[in-house]
């Protein structure tokens, strides 16, 4: 429409306040992290004195942090196998055509809608030994049962994937179940006449036609996860010790509780560029990857 | 013409014999056993997602003392609203929901306008510094909260908007902006511009094409994106948890309950009455506008 040159000044008057709103909030900030993490600021002792790379060669020999990359680790792997198994699962059920279609698909969408925080505080109360949902349930049926999952390592670890798998694989399934919907009938079809049971459809048809979207989705979904913060603020504080630590959590305990500003933007600026790395390698892989 | 017993005799061996008929009574066995089997798949999925909150609203209507019985009782005996009345008269609930609904009303009715004039740019206008702009803003999506949190914490301070409406409303929008933007360019490029034109050529000037031709049509990308926002805005925990102090909006609200003198870190009574509280209307929301959520994230997940 509006080719002319003249035109283009109201164009950037449209798109002004998107842009500053955006620039004040996340650009001018990231540069501002840039520029402290060669700083160590100590606000507590009134330190602020440039130190360049120190900062970031700091962070190998920080065993809070590698304990926090381990379990963020832990926590992205497991969570995302989860969610990628499980996902197609649910994707395939919310996919079935039945009378309760779409009140399962309302039910699938809740856990999407909660806040996270209120899914993980009421989940510390849930892992309870004594009187938490889950111990409950397994005592139905074993009433010996005792474990205090969120005091242990392993079991508080469990615990916060199963946590994150319940809030947000529906909404991974979901986006699974979008292109599920993209795949023609005919296909099926096509299959079925030519004696493909429903299950060698399932692997010849279905999962090759989605596979390329559930890596991208599971790319996302990754770096989703790297960031996470709110289930383990709400839910463990990092603990027991810092075994569920999320790196996320880290960062904002070192800038905000522990006011060592200039290494907690150490962390971050390497936590971003993990990130940049990671959205660049979905960029590829979003025009490369077909099948 | 055969007796007719024998008739009889031929139909019933018929009936045993045929095996058409032996097929539609398998295939009629076989599709009630997908069905049922499908329903069971589906009451599972149901009761993972449905019965911790159906636990969490039982919490909030037992009395204190039958939260530490054991077994669990998920029809309290003696159903009360006192962790709902302490709160009111302790925690100052209402001020909160008026802080909360204060909040993501207006990021809603910021979000939407900003949105829709860039998305208006984007999409009708061209130029190189145009696309290098918008490159840049959905790419800022990917910066993670966590990274800009400290700067813009100090920011916030020295230009005196932490802790103030307008600041979280600021950075609320912030969070929702690339998205919406994302949505409705899309929506707008499939709207042909030469609607626009016919408009311009009626003698229609640029804010009456946007109030009476564009908005109209894109009144369902408007209504998809909001009620994503939304939900997005209402269970948003971050901002508030960094970028205020006084107001307090219901996400955060529920982790700085008073505890309770018990061994447990929780006071649950109360957390389960709060979070029932945030997650009541949210199930309401849901189920009327399954729909368009639905449209809403697999447009923003899909295509982003």
């Amino acid at each position: 429409m509006y080719a002319n040159k003249k035109y283009l000044t109201i164009a950037w008057i449209l798109v002004l306040p998107a842009l500053l709103i955006r620039g004040f909030t996340t650009i001018y900030p990231i540069f501002e992290t840039f520029r402290i993490s060669f700083f160590d600021i100590k606000i507590l002792r009134g330190i602020n004195q440039f130190v360049g790379f120190q900062n970031y060669v700091n962070i190998f020999h920080d065993s809070k942090l590698l304990e926090a990359i381990n379990f963020t680790a832990i926590f992205v792997v497991g969570s995302m196998i989860g969610h990628i198994l499980l996902g197609i699962v649910l994707a395939l059920i919310l996919n079935m055509k039945f009378g309760g279609q779409k009140i399962l698909r309302t039910i699938v969408l809740l856990p999407w809608a909660l806040p996270m925080v209120v899914v993980a505080i009421a989940s510390k109360w849930a892992f309870n030994n004594d009187y938490g949902l889950i111990n409950d349930f397994v005592r139905r049926f074993n009433p010996s049962f005792h474990m205090d999952w969120l005091i242990n390592t392993d079991t508080a670890r469990i615990a916060v994937i199963a946590v994150d798998l319940w809030k947000d694989l529906p909404f991974f399934a979901i986006l699974v179940l979008a292109s599920l919907q993209f795949i023609s009938s005919d296909m099926y079809e096509a299959a079925k006449v030519d004696g493909a049971g429903s299950i060698r459809s399932f692997f010849k048809i279905t999962l090759p036609l989605i596979s390329r979207n559930i890596f991208v989705l599971s790319i996302f979904f990754t770096m989703w996860r790297i960031t996470s913060f709110d289930v383990v603020y709400a839910m463990t504080a990092g603990g027991p010790g810092n075994s569920t630590d999320l790196i996320a959590y880290r960062i904002t305990t070192e800038a905000f509780t522990n006011l060592n500003t200039g290494y907690s933007a150490a962390m971050a600026v390497t936590l971003f560029f993990v990130m940049a790395i990671l959205s660049g390698l979905s960029l590829y892989a979003s025009k490369k990857v077909d099948y | 013409m055969l007796p007719k017993e024998y008739n009889n005799r031929l139909d019933a061996e018929r009936a045993v014999s045929n095996p058409a008929q032996k097929k539609v009574l398998s295939r009629k066995y076989k599709n009630l056993l997908l069905h049922s089997f499908k329903w069971l798949l589906a009451l599972l999925v149901a009761f993972i997602i449905l019965f911790p909150i159906w636990w969490i609203f039982t919490s909030s209507i037992s009395p204190a003392g039958e939260l530490f019985k054991k077994p669990i009782k998920y029809f309290p005996d003696h159903p009360t609203l006192a962790s709902y009345k302490y709160l009111i008269e302790y925690v100052g609930l209402l001020p909160k929901i008026r802080d909360t609904l204060i909040i993501v009303g207006l990021t809603l009715v910021v979000s939407t306008i900003v949105s829709l004039l860039a998305a208006y740019g984007f999409a009708r206008f061209k130029s190189k510094g145009l696309s290098i702009a918008v490159s840049i803003l959905l790419g800022s999506m990917l910066i993670p909260e966590v990274v800009t949190a400290r700067p813009l914490y100090e920011f916030l301070q020295t230009v005196k908007l932490y802790d103030t409406y307008t600041g979280l409303i600021i950075v609320y929008t912030s969070g929702i902006l690339p998205f919406t933007i994302l949505i409705l360019q899309n929506f707008l490029k499939d709207i042909p511009a030469s609607i626009e034109e016919a408009a311009a050529i009626d003698g229609c000037g640029f804010f009456q094409t946007m109030f009476y031709v564009v908005i109209p049509l894109m009144r369902p990308a408007i209504a998809t994106v909001c009620i994503v926002n939304f939900v997005t805005c209402l269970n948003n925990f971050f901002t508030p948890l960094f970028y205020s102090n006084g107001i307090s909006v219901l996400a955060t609200a529920i982790t700085q309950l008073p505890l309770r003198d018990n061994m447990y870190s929780i006071p649950w009574d109360l957390v389960s009455a709060m979070g029932f509280l945030i997650i009541f209307p949210i199930i309401i929301f849901v189920s009327i506008f399954q729909k368009q959520i639905m449209e809403g994230i697999i447009a923003g997940g899909v295509k982003g």
